[in-house]
């Protein structure tokens, strides 16, 4: 710590105060004072319908200038269909069988992909954090399905919290991410989603990702997979209270 | 920065401008980049962001001393480790102490311009750690032992039939120079590293001292990787990489993936605030913030340029600089290159040192239009001129050339005195007859003039000034002169 007191020292004598005169942040508080955000959730909460469908056109429209696939489900078993037919339709880039990673989430859950895949060799493994052979598994793995808190139209972002059941690995080792989110969980612009942060709470690691791994370090040509997935899927399900406001059954 | 850098400026912008290959990728680049971000600028609905950016950036250093004990406290309280870093040394003496405790055996880096501006990669090296970049450039550029030309393109002053060569070399892979191809090797090299590094080392693009979080970006990927495989992660940081709130971070990032790649958000932004927790599956054991000042409180303490520490690093002035533009990174013999380069480089590692910089530079001015910070680098350039002519004790600057600073006293008398000019013109029109030559005009000047001549011809002194022709063709004639004529019109 007494690193800490020299080096903050030699700031405030550099700001023409005393190297010892420390400064109280309770006496500067327009400092750690934000915009108030109640607007940006009553628009949130008051959107229409209408302009809902106009946020999933969105998304896709700028999901597709970044290279995402963006699949709209309207039943969680159509997403299912979409999920069974990407695993089967894919080919391991590492390995040469197919295990796929996916989150411990609801959503994902209710896919029921480990009774799915009766005549092939698919091998579905579920995140937990008391998994020793998780690394392992994760890097065989040429599927990472994910399960993300927030998508952002705008930016065609989608926002991943780390948990113990939903580990950093599952959306950047495996070759493919394939991320479920629900429409309700879809904000306009990035200013909504940092106040639904701000509102909220956010864990001590979360992340943005806006589409695949991409590079263009040689000769400025675009090439997607560079170090994480080469590819990004995106299957927007239902809202949780299901298209026409009753409870979607989960398959 | 790297004392062992020592090419010339001139040499190396000399060999810039003749490379063919360098001119065309130059330019591609800033035909794209630079003229692209003048357009997001020109055509953003929140017009005010800039501005309202740079005050925050302006009003974080003024309270740097608050908002990094805000930080180092919350970053502390999500189980993350910070120290600060008076000096770049202080800075790789706690990182090798930290790997060797973790008997760290490989490192792999993120992006990191703060880890060459201390130079840290020899120091691992020398105990023995193998220190792998993983971003694409950065990597191609340490296979071949080259120097980085470009803040986000690293390696954008070689071609793909160089680099096809280089990994045919190096990675022993059939030669070819199609980039996915290449991509593909490389992903598959690095992947086996990335996957077995015992230490990530990265830098800090913001950090939000609020949440306690550092955030990073990336396109590739391997920052996510680096900070999210190996045991330990260590993130050096400038001190000045903070912004206090994370309604502040938003637009600070805004900007700064917008200004670097015209990207709305990079494909990835980390958030890390600690080691992974105790149920986590994955992610780093160990988590070490290493907060750097190395020569960073001088600037914030000289107001003339504090307004530097404003700048978020996205490389934009680099794309609209047409200095830049010709001579490429290398001559600016320093990690930090191009307009912000010519700034930053000597305030951190001294103004006689590197004062071909911010000679090199036009004060053109684009590189402050092209700031999503605003920042007035033309003003800090001349700044850093002022200083060099006369010399500055603050600044432990001597001044750079006491001849020039001589002719120029000398030209002052004459141009301050009628008759001192005059008969100087005089003497001047017998002494420079020797270097006249055939076409009538003088082809090589000698000692501080000889740069004058050296890429064209001068018109010697004429036989007779203007005001000498004037008088002649008037003398008689004064009353009825043009200007009298004018008068009488009026």
């Amino acid at each position: 710590m007494d690193n800490q007191n020299s080096f903050l020292g030699n700031i405030r004598i550099a700001l023409g105060l005393g190297a010892g005169e420390e400064r109280d942040k309770s006496h500067y508080p327009a400092l750690f004072s934000s915009p108030d955000t109640g607007a940006i959730v009553a628009r949130m909460q008051n959107r229409t319908a209408e302009e809902k469908e106009e946020l999933v056109n969105l998304f896709q429209e700028n999901a597709r200038a970044l290279g995402i696939h963006t699949h709209i489900a309207l039943t969680d078993s159509d997403a299912a269909g979409i999920v069974v037919e990407l695993i089967r339709s894919k080919e391991p880039e590492f390995t040469h069988t197919k295990h796929i990673m996916q989150h411990d989430h609801p959503d994902i859950a209710a896919l029921q992909l480990w009774k799915r895949f009766n005549r092939e060799a698919v091998t579905v493994h579920t995140t937990f954090s008391a998994d020793s052979e998780l690394r392992e598994k994760t890097i065989t793995s040429f599927i990472g399905i994910t399960a993300p808190v927030i998508g952002v139209a705008d930016s065609a972002t989608v926002i991943q919290f780390t948990t113990p059941g939903q580990p950093r690995s599952t959306s950047l080792v495996p070759s493919i991410h394939l991320a479920l989110l629900r429409r309700d969980r879809l904000v306009a612009d990035l200013s909504e989603a940092y106040a639904l942060l701000g509102e909220k709470g956010y864990p001590d690691s979360f992340v943005f990702i806006s589409g695949p791994s991409k590079t263009a370090d040689i000769e400025a040509q675009m090439v997607h997979g560079a170090h994480g997935p080469r590819e990004m899927h995106l299957i927007v399900l239902p809202a949780a209270d299901g298209p026409l406001g009753k409870k979607e059954i989960s398959l | 920065m790297n004392p062992t850098q020592s090419s010339d400026y001139r040499t190396a912008a000399v060999a810039g401008i003749g490379s063919e290959r360098l001119q065309k990728s130059l330019h591609g680049l800033q035909d794209r980049f630079g003229k692209g971000a003048m357009k997001l600028w020109a055509g953003m609905e929140d017009r005010e962001m800039r501005s309202r950016v740079k005050d925050s950036r302006m009003r974080t250093l003024e309270h740097l001393d608050i908002i990094l004990a805000e930080l180092a406290k919350n970053v502390r309280a999500r189980g993350g480790q910070v120290y600060f870093a008076e000096t770049g040394q202080d800075a790789i003496d706690y990182t090798i102490e930290v790997a060797k405790k973790n008997e760290v055996k490989r490192v792999v880096k993120g992006k990191s311009m703060t880890s060459m501006e201390i130079n840290i990669d020899p120091a691992l090296e020398n105990e023995g750690i193998e220190v792998v970049e993983t971003d694409l450039g950065e990597y191609i550029i340490q296979l071949a032992g080259d120097k980085p030309s470009h803040i986000i393109a690293p390696c954008i002053h070689l071609d793909r039939n160089q680099i096809g060569r280089l990994f045919t070399d190096k990675l022993g892979i059939d030669y070819t120079n199609d980039p996915p191809a290449l991509t593909l090797a490389a992903r598959k090299a690095l992947r086996e590293k990335l996957l077995s590094a015992d230490m990530g080392l990265t830098g800090c693009n913001l950090a939000c001292a609020e949440t306690g979080h550092i955030s990073l970006v990336s396109n590739e990927g391997n920052i996510r990787m680096a900070t999210t495989m190996p045991r330990v992660l260590v993130a050096l940081m400038g001190m000045e990489r903070v912004v206090a709130t994370l309604a502040e971070h938003r637009e600070a990032l805004q900007l700064l993936t917008r200004g670097a790649a015209l990207q709305k958000l990079s494909t990835y932004v980390s958030f890390l605030g600690g080691p992974a927790a105790e149920d986590d599956p994955d992610g780093p054991q160990e988590f070490h913030l290493v907060i750097i000042d190395n020569g960073r409180c001088k600037i914030l303490a000289d107001p003339e340029f504090r307004e530097v520490l404003a700048c978020i690093r996205c490389g934009a002035c680099l794309n609209i600089c047409p200095v830049y533009g010709k001579i490429g990174g290398h001559a600016y013999n320093s990690p930090y290159c191009g307009p912000i380069g010519a700034v930053i480089t000597p305030l951190l590692d001294g103004i006689n040192k590197h004062a071909d910089l911010c000679k090199g530079e036009t004060l053109c001015g684009a590189c402050r239009e092209i700031c999503p910070v605003e920042n007035d680098l033309p003003r800090m350039l001349a700044a850093l001129r002022h200083k060099l002519a006369y010399g500055s004790d603050r600044w432990n600057t001597r001044q750079h050339n006491p001849a020039e600073a001589y002719a120029f006293s000398f030209w002052r008398l004459l141009v301050t005195n009628a008759f001192l000019y005059r008969s100087f013109i005089a003497i001047g029109r017998i002494f420079q007859w020797p270097f006249v030559k055939k076409n009538k005009m003088i082809k090589k000047m000698a000692g501080l003039a000889s740069g004058w001549t050296a890429h064209r011809d001068l018109p010697p002194i004429a036989g007779r000034t203007f005001s000498e022709l004037w008088k002649e063709k008037y003398r008689t004639t004064r009353p009825a002169g043009p200007a009298a004529k004018i008068e009488e019109e009026k």
